[in-house]
């Protein structure tokens, strides 16, 4: 019989991941909030990883339920079909780290609600499926938001090329993920793998934009 | 001269340089609706597309998004 433990105290979790990042790396990570917008292929993989890296909050918004056809790429199970995004992500962060701030919306982002619901994250994360989409959160953080940074994803369908995926920095606020042109298209689908992919590219520029500001911090 | 320099590069558009960021667009047959233009370092609304004019010489930065999420 394998041994599962059943309960970790707020605190045990926190000496675990304390001793894993470092005391200075867990604060920063404990004092940074992520909005996380749409809980897809990308966004699913960047809120586990983010969670899984100490930080210390989260706003997640998609209006989708989980079906059948997302199994392929996104972080939900079978026993979620027909939950709402934000519930299942919910149930699922939970398990991970229990004691995670999470603000939930169930809502179709647009201009409005992202300059309202994102006001208070320090950096925000574009896990948008659909191109208009992509255009519309970036256009509105860049000009309604400029104090704010996105970190957005173009061109992660298909398979292999690894490699041509790539974090580019196009200002200190405004990070773009992917190969730019792969979309999806007739013949070309979605993969867990090279989605995944570019949704871990996009935690780590922000894992790498909160560490690096530690020293900037430490300097002033 | 009638050139732009479009994401770093110079674009010489002879007598046919377009007059707004719409018709540039058009012209480089890009899809309005998935793209952020900034025009001399400014962020330029797609609901503006139409009524921002250029002119010779600008700063223009596309920034195309694709499908998949």
């Amino acid at each position: 019989m394998k041994k599962t433990i059943e309960k970790l105290t707020a605190q045990q979790l926190a000496e675990v991941t304390m001793k894993n990042l470092g005391a200075d790396v867990y604060a920063k990570m404990q004092a940074t909030t992520v909005a996380v917008a749409g809980l897809g292929g990308l966004g699913s993989v960047v809120a586990s990883s983010l969670a899984r890296a100490g930080i210390g909050k989260l706003i997640i918004a998609d209006f989708d339920i989980v079906e059948a056809s997302n199994l392929n790429r996104q972080q939900y199970f079978l026993s979620q079909i027909g939950m709402k995004k934000t519930d299942a992500m919910l149930e699922n962060l939970g398990r991970m780290n229990p004691y995670l701030e999470i603000d939930s919306h169930s809502i179709k982002l647009d201009s409005k609600s992202i300059t309202e619901l994102f006001a208070q994250a320090d950096i925000i994360s574009e896990c948008f499926d659909k191109p208009e989409a992509k255009q519309m959160i970036v256009e509105t953080v860049l000009s309604k938001m400029p104090q704010k940074r996105i970190v957005c994803a173009s061109g992660l369908a298909g398979f292999g090329r690894s490699n041509i995926i790539q974090t580019q920095k196009l200002s200190p606020k405004f990070i773009l993920v992917g190969d730019c042109h792969s979309g999806i298209g007739e013949g070309v689908g979605l993969y867990a793998a090279r989605v995944g992919i570019a949704a871990n590219h996009q935690a780590n520029a922000i894992i790498e934009m909160l560490i690096n500001e530690i020293g900037q911090e430490n300097n002033e | 001269m009638s050139s732009l320099k479009i994401n770093g590069k110079e674009k010489d558009f002879g007598e046919d340089m377009p007059a707004t960021v719409s018709a540039l667009l058009d012209t480089l047959e890009v899809d309005q609706a998935t793209v952020v233009a900034e025009v001399d370092g400014d962020i330029i609304e797609r609901k503006n597309f139409e009524t921002t004019q250029l002119s010779a010489g600008q700063k223009i930065e596309l920034i195309r998004f694709v499908g998949g999420g």
